[in-house]
């Protein structure tokens, strides 16, 4: 346990030296990843977010199979969205080959490890769909035939706040198939500095990023995220929260018991992230924000900001005067 | 918050015994004191009380259940106006009134509970707004109170303050319970019962270490008491002693206070009344008149005086020329103070005096309760100086006639005989209050009056009955020796004493014992203490002997100076206060009869009474523009929303300055006048009538209005006046300091206990710490840590625990509370168990906290911080904070 976690660490630190200044934020990804999730990037453009999946992936050493690639790392691949594209340029399809004399299947940019989906609400809600049937079933369906993913299928996807004319936005029930939805945003004045004076030396450490996880490692500390232990007490704070939120007057759609599930896994994986085998009551505060307010839908611009920590902080603030409890 | 409707019933249950029912419990606790006050007719304590906690839980379940107050209010009225009318359909005009009175009351107690039940309900602060409304009611009726103590200030505050405090301490638990179990009912009833027992133990504690303190109390408001008695008489308010003695023809009250040898009388007139008191065949009953009741007798002067604090004094205490022209002056007390309800009835009087000397208080027969001044007529202004009417509680059984009777008149001995066996009906005294009784009955010893006692108990020997002693003791002064010839005689002029002037202690003994002669203060002294010897209540009274001369104005009565009276009034349970004169009759002397005088005519019923200022005087015109504000229309005191003027036509007017006639140009602007008019063309203006206010009918008046009489009052005579009123306003001594200190120490040791509660908490935080064992302990470490950074000023906002100690905490101490945050919280969320040695860092931390913080701080400001009592508060209410703030939303 111990060792993983080292590496577990050490691809944070990996990553944090080219993300400058968004620990936080790569801790989230991080989480999601273990938690065997995927996550949405909502942000602007040029805020990171290529280069954070790039950097993912690279730190990753190969895998066995097919998905290995020459040049270091998982697989990799980014596919831009727009509204021209058909489920068939990222599921793959049939060629028929001229030797054989027979349609063979040819494998679409989705069979890889980490997978960038750049603007997702710019392609059509078919295209959307064909991607959400993979990230939640893990395998993919042409015509009669169904082919699995391997099991570390990582999505980062991401969507502009800004330029909403001709998109398709995504629904909420496909909303809720993504674990997180954050936000990466600008950096602070200082990091901005840091980065604009080092720019050169973070592109060429960007090219040779080091290999500090095995394909392998992630699957155990996947499965290491799982066995995290989590306190019924805490259990019952989270369903507490989440009958809050759908009781609350100024959310019309609460938090459904998927993400509850949801709520509980990212918990446990961001547990492991902070080098801890049990989910504390600060947890709680952390994760509400990502995990759970893209399944909300509110009433008004004012709750939309408020409302959802402010029933976490009361949350954690009943949690943190409890006292020690007893444990099953 | 569920909203399903078993649960909000259970919900309204709890609330109804928990807030509620005390609430009732308050309201009848503060009628019953009310009641004892203020006397309505034939309702119980019991039906008030029931009224008001039908409007309280009435209204509390209606808008528990969120009824509509709007709505609500105006079903209300629709009802109150049904009934109302419902009622007025009643025949028979005493049952008209009486149910009228009895429904009023009612409906203003109901309509009162209902105006709880609502501010309970409906306010987030209601409680504080019931508490505040009881407070003033309870002050307004302590006010009114003359026998102020210690005692009576703790039982009437000590139910308001415990409600409040309960209030106070319950409503926070109410608000933050959500959730309504029968479980959380249980434990909750459990605090409550704790604190009820925790505020009880403290008002013992508090009484048992102020008892000394309030006997200091008591002896200081008797003795301020007897100051203002002291005070009152200097500013010849009530100049009892001094003044009669100045006047050399006039009556020598003092004669009939203090047993002197010789007696002075004259036959100066005195006053005359007319007493609206007559049998069926409309023959007049006389009463006699009281002065006053001397009910302390000092035995080193041999005087008997008026006392301070006299239980149930029915004596009104009201100084008549304080009371403006018209007006009416009513104490309701009486009734109560009385004593007694069988054969009462009420009996109007008109009294017109004829001397200065009394005209600052009010003679009458027992028991005077209300009192109205009246001008006197024009033509009888030189015989008589000022007038009043008076309304009397009158016992049926009381008669100047046969008060004392020696004249063998049949008629008058059948009544005396039928008053006699209805008294006969009183056995003893079990059934009277103590105190009264014992106050009533208290004779001094040694002496002279061992041996009265001794002869009167001698007198008595196998009598019983109060009735069967009045009358022993009356046989006595009436006995005849053997020639036939009374053995008592009656004479202004005892003599066998040296120095009339230096009273001996040895009149009464001679009175009684040797020479067996003298006026009336001698036999009402003697059977005073011969009555109290014998256990019977009894008092000493001095007044007027009325005496029905004639004829020919049946119910008119005229006093001489020689009519002035001394005798005993005795106490019978149910019937109150019989007079019983013991003097005997002059056989030497027929005195001769005086002329009746006639009679003032009475004065005309005036439709209208301003008082009005005169603002512009037009004296050739004789009209003048006066403004005015209160006014009495038809009998009935109004006061106006806003002052009003009006021309006033006083071409046919009389004027009237101190009590004198004169012309018209003697009103000056700026003068202070009384308006009246009797024109019958006035009379056009519209009977006061329901729904018609008296600033609309004022409009309605005639301009210029006709004025018949005029009484001016200038200016300083007003200042003059004003200042004696506020003196005879502070004469009930209400002892505001008293009560000022009373309150100031219960609310020291409250605030006491308030500011020392942060500290105390601490206290037991430490002390939790020290006595528990490692899991729990380490609780405790963690709240006595997250307490004392936060009286040190080190706040945790919105963060957590942890995040307050890793940016807030070890950044500013320099302290280890995060690696303590970590371990606590693996030991809180975590199954791996810690080890010793972290245990042992966290106790280390726990003595690190304190060092820490004097090391910034400085032991001052962190023992001064213990007494912010808002930042303590703000302590306890971070978690709810954020709930609060959701809820508002």
């Amino acid at each position: 346990m111990s060792n993983t976690n080292t590496s577990l660490q050490a691809l944070v630190k990996n990553m944090e030296t080219i993300i400058r200044g968004k620990s936080q934020e790569i801790k989230y990804v991080i989480a999601a990843l273990l938690a065997r999730g995927h996550i949405l990037l909502e942000d602007n453009p040029g805020a990171g977010k290529t280069v954070l999946a790039k950097t993912l992936a690279q730190s990753i050493s190969e895998a066995a199979g097919d998905l290995h690639r020459p040049g270091g790392g998982v697989a990799f691949r980014r596919i831009q969205f727009t509204p021209d594209l058909l489920p068939m340029d990222l599921i793959g399809s049939h060629i028929f080959d001229e030797a054989h004399k027979d349609f063979v299947f040819k494998k679409g940019p989705l069979f890889t490890h980490v997978l960038l989906a750049d603007e997702i609400n710019r392609a059509s809600p078919k295209v959307q769909s064909a991607l959400l049937e993979c990230m939640a079933e893990n395998q993919i369906s042409v015509g009669d035939t169904t082919m699995p993913l391997d099991k570390f299928f990582f999505t980062i996807a991401t969507q502009n706040p800004i330029e909403m004319e001709g998109t398709y936005p995504l629904p909420a029930a496909q909303l809720d198939r993504f674990f997180m939805k954050i936000s990466l945003g600008y950096v602070n004045e200082e990091t901005e500095f840091d980065i604009y004076t080092n720019y050169l030396t973070i592109g060429n450490v960007r090219e040779t990023v080091k290999q500090v996880l095995h394909y392998q490692d992630i699957i155990n500390l996947q499965q290491e995220a799982e066995n995290v232990y989590i306190h019924p007490e805490l259990v019952k704070g989270i369903v507490r929260l989440v009958r809050a939120t759908r009781q609350h007057p100024e959310i019309a759609l609460g938090c459904s018991t998927r993400g509850g599930i949801t709520f509980i896994k990212c918990l446990k994986a961001w547990a492991l992230v902070n080098d801890r085998d049990f989910v504390i009551e600060d947890d709680l505060l952390a994760l509400a924000q990502p995990v759970i307010h893209h399944r909300l839908i509110f009433r008004n611009r004012d709750a939309a900001r408020t409302v959802l920590t402010q029933l976490a902080e009361q949350e954690v603030n009943k949690l943190a005067a409890m006292g020690i409890q007893p444990k099953r | 918050m569920s909203t399903d409707a078993p649960y909000r019933f259970r919900q309204l249950i709890f609330l109804q015994v928990l807030v509620v029912l005390p609430t009732a419990a308050i309201g009848y606790v503060t009628l019953l004191w009310i009641n004892m006050s203020f006397t309505a007719f034939n309702t119980s304590v019991w039906a008030q009380g029931l009224f008001f906690t039908t409007g309280l839980t009435l209204a509390y379940a209606l808008y528990f259940f969120r009824a509509r107050w709007l709505v609500s209010f105006l079903i209300l009225g629709l009802v109150y106006y049904f009934l109302s009318q419902i009622i007025s359909w009643l025949p028979g005009e005493f049952d008209l009134f009486y149910a009228t009175t009895r429904f009023q009351l009612f409906s203003t107690l109901f309509l009162l509970g209902w105006l709880f039940g609502l501010l309970l309900v409906r306010l987030t602060l209601g409680y504080i707004w019931v508490t505040v409304l009881l407070f003033i009611i309870t002050l307004i009726n302590i006010s009114d109170t003359t026998d102020l103590s210690y005692t009576y200030l703790l039982t009437r505050l000590l139910p308001l303050l415990m409600y409040a405090l309960y209030l106070f301490f319950l409503t926070p638990q109410l608000s933050q319970s959500t959730e309504w179990t029968w479980k959380k009912a249980g434990r909750l009833s459990l605090r409550v019962g704790l604190f009820v027992l925790l505020v009880l133990f403290s008002f013992f504690i508090t009484e048992r270490l102020l008892r000394g303190q309030r006997k200091v109390v008591e002896k200081e408001l008797s003795a301020r008491g007897a100051k203002n008695d002291k005070d009152k008489s200097q500013d010849g308010y009530d100049d009892r002693h001094g003044l009669m003695e100045n006047t050399d023809d006039g009556l020598r009250l003092k004669d009939t206070m203090r047993i002197t040898s010789r007696m002075s009388q004259s036959d100066k007139l005195m006053f005359c009344a007319k007493l609206n008191n007559y049998d069926e065949k409309r023959q007049p009953i006389p009463l006699y008149f009281v002065f006053h009741y001397l009910t302390r007798y000092d035995p080193a002067k041999e005087t008997f005086t008026r006392d301070v604090n006299v239980p149930s004094l029915d004596e009104i205490q009201v100084d008549p020329t304080e009371v403006p022209l018209y007006y009416s002056y009513t104490d309701t007390s009486i009734f109560r103070k009385a004593m007694g309800d069988k054969y009462r009835t009420v009996i109007e009087a008109n009294v017109y005096l004829s001397e200065n000397t009394w005209k600052h208080s009010v003679l009458g027969p027992s028991s005077v309760f209300a009192i109205q001044t009246i001008p006197v007529e024009k033509d009888f202004q030189k015989t008589f100086l000022s007038a009043y009417k008076i309304y009397t509680y009158a016992s049926e059984l009381n008669n100047a006639y046969f008060v004392y009777n020696i004249s063998a008149n049949p008629v008058l001995e059948t009544i005396q005989k039928q008053r006699y066996d209805e008294l006969r009906n009183i056995r003893d005294y079990h059934r009277v209050n103590a105190d009264f009784l014992e106050y009533y009955t208290r004779t001094p010893t040694g002496g002279i009056y061992d041996s009265i006692a001794q002869l009167a108990k001698g007198l008595v020997k196998d009598k019983a009955r109060p009735l069967d002693k009045v009358l022993a003791v009356r046989d006595f002064f009436l006995q005849r020796d053997e020639l036939g010839k009374r053995v008592f005689r009656y004479t202004l002029k005892p003599g066998a004493v040296d120095d009339p002037n230096i009273p001996s202690s040895k009149m009464l003994y001679d009175f009684l014992f040797k020479t067996r002669a003298g006026y009336c203060t001698y036999y009402a002294g003697a059977s005073h203490f011969m009555l109290r010897a014998l256990g019977v209540p009894t008092r000493f009274t001095t007044g007027f002997a009325t005496i029905d001369r004639s004829d020919k104005n049946k119910g008119w009565y005229w006093f001489y100076a020689s009519q002035a009276h001394a005798w005993t009034q005795v106490y019978f349970p149910d019937y109150g206060w019989m007079d019983f004169d013991m003097t005997i009759g002059n056989e030497d002397q027929q005195e001769a009869p005086r002329p009746d005088g006639t009679p003032p005519l009475p004065p005309p019923d005036p439709w209208l009474v301003l008082n009005a200022i005169a603002d512009r005087v037009d004296h050739p015109g004789k009209s003048l523009d006066a403004t005015f504000r209160d006014l009495i229309f038809h009998n009935t005191p109004h006061e106006l929303t806003s002052p009003i003027t009006l021309n006033i036509d006083a071409s046919l007017c009389r004027i009237v300055f101190n009590e004198h006639d004169t012309t018209f140009s003697a009103i000056q602007p700026g003068d202070s006048l009384i308006v009246v008019s009797y024109k019958d063309d006035a009379k056009k203006v519209p009977l006061p009538r329901a729904g018609v206010g008296i600033d609309q009918q004022v409009q309605n008046f005639p301009r210029p209005l006709p004025a018949d009489e005029i009484h001016i009052h200038r200016k300083e005579e007003k200042k003059e006046s004003d200042s004696t009123r506020v003196k005879q306003k502070a004469k009930p001594p209400t002892d505001w300091l008293a009560i000022g200190q009373v309150a100031a120490i219960i609310v020291l040791v409250f605030v006491v206990l308030v500011m020392l509660s942060p500290g105390l908490y601490l206290f037991y935080l430490m002390g939790r710490v020290k006595m528990s064992a490692m899991p729990a302990r380490a609780d405790w470490i963690y709240r006595a840590a997250l307490y004392r950074l936060h009286m040190a000023g080190i706040f945790r906002d919105q963060e957590t625990p942890l995040q307050y100690a890793r940016q807030k905490v070890d950044p500013s101490l320099g302290l280890t509370f995060t690696s303590f945050m970590n371990t606590y919280l693996r030991m809180k969320y975590s199954v791996k168990p810690v080890d010793s040695g972290e245990q042992d860092e966290m106790n280390a931390f726990h003595d690190k906290v304190g060092p820490a913080l004097r090391k910034t701080l400085g032991f001052i400001r962190i023992f001064g911080n213990y007494f912010r009592l808002w930042r303590a508060y703000l302590y306890f209410q971070q978690p709810s904070h954020t709930e609060s703030e959701i809820s508002s939303l």
